[in-house]
């Protein structure tokens, strides 16, 4: 990935994902980085990116459910004979 | 695994003690009701005790396992009413045709989330958007970004190519992000409006 290759449209469609996961090779990350120095619109989209992952995190923990093994064991138990 | 083959119930319950929470979350992504998601944990612990048999011990358990719950969260997800699923096309960002950003955008869903009360308030909107997704898409996002799981092990669990899931992880986060900046945008509206009025 060249420098000059990098446009907001492919950072954002087609690099982010590797960006953030970290599996990106590091000449590619160092233009891209370069590109995000330059681009304030990038540079928003990154951060409200970063934001939807933070709101999706806070989705955990749920709540499960009291006595959940219990229910699932009295379940299986009554639709299995033991013999199976 | 072999002790619950051989019949074992004390191994079926450690069984069930390890991974009834993880099942009953992922059952949860799918149909969003904690009664089917109870439910469908159940039909997913039966299904691993009636079936167990058949599982091959050179594959990973957790993947056959959790694709056995998904497709007991499934089963129940298609008795009840069709869900609308959305295009995601409509949510990809659009760009000028130099392929460059038009405006700084989203200001306003990042200073929301920096908030406990709003941010809580958006990741309650974002479950609902998650479940507008298409079933592809939706098993994805939840797994990755709300579960936590290791995207090789949902890879593994859906029998996709890291490529395939890296892709349907970001269709789904822009849809989600878009959503969510919709939301944002209306809160301000209805914020500088009460602000505004007598």
């Amino acid at each position: 990935m060249k420098h000059d290759e990098i446009t907001c449209k492919r950072l954002i469609l087609e690099s982010l994902v590797e960006y953030e996961d970290g599996s990106m090779p590091e000449p590619d990350r160092h233009e891209l980085e370069r590109h995000l120095a330059h681009c304030p619109p990038c540079i928003v989209f990154l951060k409200s990116y970063r934001a939807t992952g933070r709101t999706l995190k806070m989705l955990k923990p749920r709540e499960i459910p009291k006595n959940l093994a219990e229910a699932v064991m009295s379940f299986v138990r009554a639709r299995c004979d033991k013999k199976e | 695994m072999r002790r619950i083959k051989r019949g074992d119930d004390q191994a079926f319950r450690e069984m069930v003690d390890r991974y009834n929470a993880r099942v009953y979350s992922l059952s949860y992504g799918v149909l969003r009701n904690s009664e089917d998601a109870e439910e469908a944990t159940q039909d997913a612990f039966l299904t691993l005790y009636r079936k167990i048999g058949t599982f091959d011990e050179s594959k990973k358990f957790f993947s056959w396992f959790y694709r056995v719950a998904l497709n007991a969260a499934y089963s129940r997800a298609r008795r009840r009413k069709p869900a609308i699923t959305v295009s995601l096309e409509d949510y990809v960002p659009r760009f000028r045709d130099d392929g460059h950003a038009a405006s700084p955008e989203f200001a306003a869903f990042v200073e929301g989330a920096e908030d406990e009360a709003i941010a809580k308030d958006l990741a309650e909107r974002a479950e609902g958007f998650i479940a507008e997704l298409p079933d592809a898409y939706r098993d994805v996002i939840w797994m990755v970004d709300v579960e936590e799981m290791k995207p090789a092990d949902v890879a593994e669990t859906l029998d996709i190519s890291i490529a395939a899931l890296k892709s349907r992880l970001h269709r789904a986060r822009l849809f989600v992000r878009q959503r969510l900046l919709e939301v944002a945008a209306v809160a301000q509206t209805g914020d500088a409006e009460r602000r505004v009025a007598p």
